[in-house]
């Protein structure tokens, strides 16, 4: 399959959250992806065993080099932690960034820099769409978030993106 | 770090501000707009969190990357 362009630069919450799921995976049809420095750490003390196959997923553990006074001025408004902070810096510095967060506050700020940004069942539902994985598999996995993952969902919620997954492919 | 910001207020609610800063119920205007700003963040992570997932699964679904 064609890779897409788009570099995805990946908070720890969704590392985590595939790999509960063993579906970190799904993040290889991405052009390159890229594991902050600091996020990178914060997977290494939640959850190491994400970080085994990190090479055969070709992740990419980088430090920004390039620090945005946006990011900076962005940081306190929105509380964000060091390693969506990192994350956040990198998006900035390539400019075909796709930033993979779970988390709220991040997002928000990376509306605010204009860096597209999605997160845990975004990359699972896309799998559907890249055919990485079968309507059933992916529903599959989505009833498995409540009971095989840290993600927190709204059960009702969740019932309605399954009920959406199962009515829209 | 902080960020200067120029904005519109109405005239009515900038004086109830400015009359709970004279009261001394918060220290100045910069901490009052912090304040109001962080709350109405705080008060909207739930329903944001929960609109950033319908557009996950828009995406997922039928967008482009």
């Amino acid at each position: 399959m064609e890779k897409t362009k788009a570099i995805v630069i990946a908070d720890a919450g969704p590392i985590i959250h595939l790999d509960e799921l063993n579906s970190l995976n799904l993040l290889t049809g991405f052009d390159k992806i890229i594991i902050p420095e600091t996020v990178w750490h914060e997977v290494q003390h939640h959850r190491p065993q994400a970080l085994h196959h990190a090479a055969d997923l070709a992740f990419v553990r980088q430090s920004a080099l390039d620090f945005s006074p946006q990011v900076d001025a962005l940081t306190p408004i929105y509380t964000l932690h060091a390693g969506e902070q990192e994350a956040l810096h990198l998006c900035v510095e390539f400019k075909n960034s796709l930033l993979i967060t779970d988390d709220t506050a991040a997002r928000l700020a990376a509306k605010s820099l204009g860096v597209a940004a999605h997160g845990t069942l975004g990359i699972l539902v896309r799998a559907i769409r890249e055919q990485t994985r079968s309507k059933s598999e992916v529903l599959e996995l989505l009833c498995a978030i409540p009971t095989q993952t840290t993600l927190h969902i709204r059960a009702s919620l969740l019932a309605e993106v399954i009920g959406k997954v199962e009515k829209n492919t | 770090m902080t960020t200067r910001v120029e904005t519109k207020i109405p005239d009515q609610l900038w004086q109830q501000a400015q009359n709970m800063v004279q009261q001394g119920r918060i220290n100045n205007m910069d901490a009052l707009i912090a304040e109001a700003i962080r709350r109405y963040v705080e008060s909207h992570q739930q329903i944001l969190s929960e609109r950033f997932i319908q557009e996950d699964i828009e995406w997922g679904l039928h967008g482009e990357d």
